[in-house]
Order: C-alpha cells, then sequence, then structure tokens
C-alpha cells in the first residue's frame, strides 16, 4: 500500500523538463515562491533580533534532540494524565493500523482532515480508503488537490502549482459549479459551505502536529483557515500523527518555535490561529472531542539521532528552503516524489525512504546555499546534501557504467599523451555526430532533450595556448630589438 | 518487544546524550502604548479592535456592531464580564443562547450570526487574542459564527508570546492547561489559490475586539 515512487536520476530529469515547460506552473510557482520570499524577509525585519533568535531555536532543537527519549517519555506522561491516549509507531504500516483501528472501533465512515505532512508520509488516506472509510482534506489548498487527486507540492502551500483558472475549472467540473478564476471569494465560499457540513457530521477529526510541548502533554496545531480547530473541536474523536522530533520541552521553547514557524513559512508573525489540544474535553466544558489519540511516528527518524543527518531532524517544517531554491522554484514539488520537496525534501526523503530509490534528490541542487540562509533552525542542508552524494558513491549506487566512466576518465587524464591522442580520435570520429559546435546525444543520455554536450574543438586549448605563448614570445623578441 | 520499547530503546542507544538547553528567550519588545500596537497588528491582518473607557462604553460598542451586522441570533460564552449582564435583556430583538442554558449549544453555534467572548491574555506584538476552554467557555462559540467579537480588559495586554509564557510560570499556570487553549490572531483566511487572500474560510469572516479599561 505504502507506494515509494523511485525517483532515478532520469525520472528526475523527465518530470522537471515537463515542468520547465508547463508555462501555467512556471507562473503559478513563481507568483507564490516569490510572495512567500517577500512576506518572510519583512517578517524577519521586523523582529528585533531575528538573528539571535534563530540561534535560539537552532540550540534548543539540538538540546531537545539530544535527550529525544527522556522528553518524548514527559511528553506521553503528562499527555495522559491529561487524558490523551498515546501510540507509538515504528513505521508507516504500524501507524496506518493504529489509526484504522480507532477509527473502525467508531465505526467511522467519514473522517476530517486537517493538512498534515505526517499522514502524506504515511499515506493515511490510502489506508482509510481501503478500510472503507472516506477522508476528507479540509485545508483548502489541500482539499483541491484531494479534488484533483495530486499530491502536495509544497509544504505549506499543497497547491501552489494551479493558477486560478485550473482551479475554477476543477471546481465546476467536480462540484457542478461555474466559477471563473477570477471569483476566489466564490470559490471560498463554496469550500467552507461544503466543508461545514462534514466537519459537523464526521465522527473522528485527524490531524498532524506543528509542534508538541512535553512539560503539559500539549499538541499545537497552526492553520490559518481555521480547519485545524474544526477538526480538533467538532468530531467527538480527534487522532493526532507526529513525527516524533516535534517536540519543544517546554513552553517557552513552544513559543520561540512558533514566532519563527509562522515568521518563515508565510510571513506571519503568528498564524491565525495557534489550537492548543491538552487531553480530551474536560468534564465541566461544553463541548469539545471525548477522546484524543495522539501517534508518535518514527518511519526512519530515530536511525538519524546521533549521526551526520541528525541535524535534518531540526526542521520546523516551515518550508522557506523551498520557496527560496532555485532548483525547487523551476521543477516544482512533484518531481521529487515525496511529500517533502525542495531543499528539505532532497535531504530528508531519501533518508527516511531510501537514498537507493531516491538517488536524483541529493543532486536537485546548485549547493547555493541559499536554503542555509533562509533556514529557520540554521540547518546546513547543502552539507548533508554532500553527505549524501557521497554515499551514494560509497555504497555504488552510482550507475555502473557512471563509475567506469569517472575512473577510466582519471586514468586517461593522468596520461597527458594518451589524452591528446585520444582527442585527436575524437576528433575525427565526432564529425557524424557534431553541428553546429555542439553533439547530438542519444535520447537515453538526454531524456529531456535539453542538454547540449560541446563538441571537441577543432584546437585544444593547450594547442592555443602554445601558439598564444610563441606569438607572445615573437612580440617581446621584437619589441626587444 | 513493543514498538514503544523498541523506538525509546533505539532513540536511547542513538543519541548523544550531551543536552544544555538554552535558557529561556527573554523577549526583546517593548511597546509604549499596547493597545495601539494590538489594534494596528489586528488591522493589518483585516480584524478590527477599538479601544474604550470602560465596561459601559464597551457594551455600547457592542451594541452599535451588533446593529450594523444586524445579528438576529447570538451565542455567547458564560464568562467575565457577560456571566452578570442580562445581555438577553438588553437586547430583546435577538435571539440568544448562553453556554450552559438548556438547548443544543451545537446547534445554535452553527445557526449563529454572532459569537461572543472574552479572553484570558491579549498579546500586543500580534495582535492576538488567548481563548481557553473550561466551565461556561465553547470552543464553538468561537468558531462557528460569521462573526466573532470579543470583549476584552485592556488590562490583559502583554507584550507578546514570550511574555505571556513567562507571566504563566510565574502564576504557576503553566501545568494547568485548559483542554483547548486558542490564539487567534484575526479572521479566518487562506491564500491558497493562487496565493489571494481570501477571508473566512471555516472560521469566522470577522473577527472584531473590543479592549475596555
Ligand atoms: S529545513 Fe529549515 S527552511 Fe527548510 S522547512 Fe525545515 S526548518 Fe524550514
Amino acid at each position: 500500500m505504502t507506494h515509494t515512487p523511485n525517483v532515478t536520476f532520469y525520472d528526475f530529469r523527465k518530470s522537471a523538463a515537463k515542468a520547465v515547460n508547463d508555462p501555467n506552473l512556471q507562473r503559478a510557482v513563481d507568483g507564490a515562491t516569490l510572495r512567500f520570499r517577500t512576506h518572510r524577509a519583512e517578517a524577519l525585519a521586523e523582529l528585533p533580533d531575528s538573528d539571535a533568535l534563530r540561534d535560539h531555536l537552532k540550540a534548543i532543537r539540538a538540546a531537545t534532540l539530544a535527550c529525544l527519549a527522556d522528553h518524548l517519555e514527559t511528553f506521553e506522561r503528562n499527555a495522559q494524565a491529561a487524558g490523551a491516549h498515546v501510540h507509538w509507531a515504528r513505521d508507516a504500516a504500524d501507524a496506518q493500523r493504529i489509526v484504522v483501528e480507532i477509527a473502525q472501533q467508531h465505526d467511522a465512515d467519514l473522517v476530517v482532515k486537517s493538512k498534515s505532512m505526517a499522514t502524506e508520509e504515511i499515506h493515511l488516506n490510502d489506508a482509510l480508503l481501503a478500510a472503507g472509510i472516506e477522508p476528507v482534506e479540509t485545508d483548502l489548498g489541500e482539499w483541491i488537490i484531494q479534488l484533483a487527486g495530486e499530491p502536495p507540492s509544497h509544504i505549506i502551500g499543497p497547491a501552489l502549482h494551479k493558477t486560478r483558472q485550473q482551479v475554477a475549472e476543477l471546481f465546476n467540473r467536480k462540484l457542478g459549479t461555474n466559477f471563473t478564476g477570477d471569483d476566489i471569494p466564490g470559490m471560498t465560499e463554496q469550500a467552507r459551505r461544503v466543508l461545514r457540513e462534514k466537519f459537523l457530521s464526521a465522527s473522528i477529526g485527524i490531524s498532524g502536529v506543528n509542534v508538541a510541548v512535553a512539560e503539559t502533554g500539549s499538541i499545537v496545531l497552526v492553520t490559518n483557515e481555521g480547519n485545524g480547530r474544526m477538526v480538533t473541536s467538532a468530531p467527538p474523536v480527534h487522532i493526532a500523527v507526529m513525527g516524533l522530533e516535534k517536540l519543544a520541552p517546554t513552553w517557552d521553547d513552544a513559543a520561540v518555535w512558533l514566532s519563527l514557524l509562522g515568521r518563515s513559512a508565510t510571513g506571519q508573525p503568528l498564524s491565525i490561529y495557534t489550537a492548543t489540544i491538552t487531553g480530551p474535553a474536560q468534564a465541566d466544558d461544553p463541548d469539545g472531542p471525548q477522546e484524543v489519540h495522539i501517534v508518535l511516528l518514527d518511519n526512519g527518524r530515530s536511525a538519524l539521532l546521533g549521526g551526520k543527518y541528525e541535524e535534518i531532524l531540526q526542521c520546523i517544517r516551515c518550508g522557506a528552503c523551498l520557496n527560496i531554491c532555485p532548483v525547487y522554484q523551476e521543477v516544482s514539488g512533484h518531481a521529487y516524489g515525496s511529500p517533502y520537496s525542495g531543499p528539505i525534501g532532497a535531504v530528508i526523503t531519501p533518508l527516511l525512504f531510501g537514498l537507493e530509490e531516491y538517488e536524483a534528490l541529493p543532486h536537485a541542487s546548485s549547493l547555493c546555499g541559499a536554503c542555509l540562509d533562509v533556514c529557520p533552525a540554521r540547518i546546513d542542508l547543502p552539507r548533508m546534501l554532500l553527505e549524501l552524494r557521497a554515499d551514494e558513491v560509497e555504497q555504488r549506487i552510482i550507475p555502473r557504467q557512471e563509475r567506469l566512466l569517472e575512473g577510466s576518465a582519471a586514468w586517461v587524464l593522468g596520461r597527458p599523451r594518451l589524452f591528446r591522442f585520444l582527442t585527436g580520435l575524437g576528433r575525427f570520429f565526432q564529425r557524424p555526430l557534431a553541428r553546429n559546435g555542439s553533439l547530438r546525444l542519444p535520447r537515453g543520455l538526454n531524456p529531456a532533450r535539453d542538454r547540449q554536450l560541446p563538441a571537441l574543438a577543432p584546437r585544444s586549448f593547450r594547442e592555443l595556448w602554445d601558439d598564444g605563448l610563441s606569438a607572445n614570445d615573437a612580440t617581446s623578441e621584437e619589441e626587444g630589438t | 518487544m513493543t514498538a514503544r520499547e523498541h523506538i525509546l530503546g533505539q532513540l536511547r542507544d542513538n543519541a548523544r546524550g550531551d543536552a544544555a538547553p538554552p535558557a529561556p528567550w527573554q523577549s526583546r519588545r517593548q511597546f509604549d502604548d499596547m493597545a495601539a500596537r494590538f489594534i494596528a497588528s489586528l488591522e493589518k491582518v483585516k480584524g478590527a479592535a477599538y479601544r474604550v473607557a470602560s465596561l459601559d462604553v464597551a457594551l455600547d460598542k457592542l451594541g452599535e456592531l451588533l446593529q450594523t451586522l444586524e445579528a438576529e441570533r447570538i451565542v455567547v460564552n458564560n464568562e467575565a464580564p457577560f456571566d452578570t449582564l442580562d445581555l438577553p435583556g438588553r437586547w430583546p430583538e435577538a435571539e440568544w443562547h448562553t453556554v450552559g442554558q438548556a438547548g443544543d449549544l451545537r446547534a445554535a453555534c452553527a445557526a449563529a450570526d454572532v459569537g461572543l467572548s472574552s479572553a484570558d491574555a491579549a498579546l500586543a506584538e500580534t495582535g492576538t487574542l488567548v481563548l481557553s476552554s473550561g466551565p461556561g467557555r465553547s470552543r464553538l462559540v468561537t468558531l462557528l459564527p460569521p462573526v466573532h467579537i470579543a470583549l476584552v480588559p485592556a488590562a490583559c495586554l502583554t507584550p507578546d508570546i514570550f511574555t505571556w509564557t513567562a507571566t504563566r510560570h510565574a502564576a504557576g499556570l503553566a501545568d494547568a492547561m485548559p483542554a483547548n487553549l486558542i490564539l487567534v490572531s484575526g479572521p479566518s483566511k487562506t491564500a491558497d489559490i493562487e496565493q489571494t487572500l481570501a477571508v473566512g474560510v471555516h472560521g469566522p469572516k470577522r473577527f472584531i475586539v473590543v479592549l475596555y479599561d
């Protein structure tokens, strides 16, 4: 059930080329990432000391991970004391089973969901559907892509690859409406109407967790639309799925986390709604869920602790590194074949789901360093991208032909006379393939048909250099006379 | 071995264990006029806030708002300052539902034009109200109706989220969490369609705060 679409070099280049040649997608992604970037920069500039705050977040995250097991136990104890059920899931299959079982115990046929990357990661919707339970996404962007049958293309804006016209067409097709692209208020109102009914009739609400707080056993959810509040307030049962690293020991720590999350993600000092859930409704509360379940998801995270990739667990999933990344801006999210795209996705996807399966992702970067500059937790993504590339060589994931080719190239380059001889041969034999100074590559080497390999020049640089030197010598001799 | 033991074991084996957590972040915010900053921040996100001299004036303002909104059905939390006021007596034209009274609270919230509440705290920096659940305090009152109006003592203002958490610690409240605690920083909104702002997705379309002395 958990499908891991392989992202080989060939796949990545193919989907990248498709994205680059899609003008709607380019327009939508350029516009959205530019706005995110501008708002983020303004929001951080407005803080009295954003650099120090980011250093502080980094310190909190590092210290928390150093003793993660203790903090998780504190969290569990306090959450249970507040009446919540805490479940531990080793992997996606565990987590799916736990959630489906709870849903079945309550005879649920409809669950409402608020946007959650953890549930995307474990393909929870597929598992629910297989069990005959209908999951309805309630974040507007997430609902749009659910209607379209697509995965999210951005951590924060799952549908940001779509233009308003495309959304209107989708609504008209799926909901029988008659919107034009300019009627964004109308489409929003439509979503409110349709989803309001779902909120009030669903027997279970499922959410992710933006940050959990150990000292009180609370989970915190941020949304702008209010769906996070709806999902955790209206249905009688609430299930939250969280990556087990998303923990802050204290409320002071959570406050730092939240102040940087909104600002880095959308440029908001705080999201519109920050909802904190500490157990189910208390005896004298007038409303609220009767049961709260928290699923702590490992799925490969614990293996990263203490190693050279531990830093990736400091991520607060703000999406800032996506918005600044020149590669993400061109290829958009789907090319990464993972719910996590952009620089964070290029690092965490292979780490959680397999380097061999996602061999292309560590290379989806120019190593320009922009992601490190904007990351609120100052995570050194470029370093880890390089480490992953080195791992690929070490684990021999790099294709055999490429390794052979590189090995022979090194051998030849160490022998100048052989090199000169071979380039001479090449110059002769390239003739049928060369056109206007470049070689036509066979399709298999050039899936996107966008690569040009320059033909060997009629005279090598070395020959020109030697000529130049003797010409220079000649000049100086003349001057000398 | 249970999943729990397995995961905790793996975490313990791998973790460095050399934690040195930093001292809590100290707020670097100071506002000469916290109410003014609160109002400005809220207006930036299309919320509205007013500052008035007393609870009486706040109630006048509320009356004015209810009239312009043409509110016919109103749900209200049973909390200070409303619990000692006879709101239905003041505005008999409207249909009132007070949390705790007989009847279906959820249906009343779903049908209401306005939800009325107070707040625990107001964060000046971000124009944020802190709402908590508890006896007489419903989650749906401030969530389902298209308009949420809050009457909040200006004394609840604190500079930012850090001074708020610090005050809670100082008051020994940090451990006493309500089941539901919400920070609201504006009306419900989305930018999910081409990053174009649309107000009122799932929560209230209008968020109006009256701060009174
Ligand atoms: S790696 Fe940093 S910038 Fe990227 S999503 Fe995570 S916290 Fe945000």
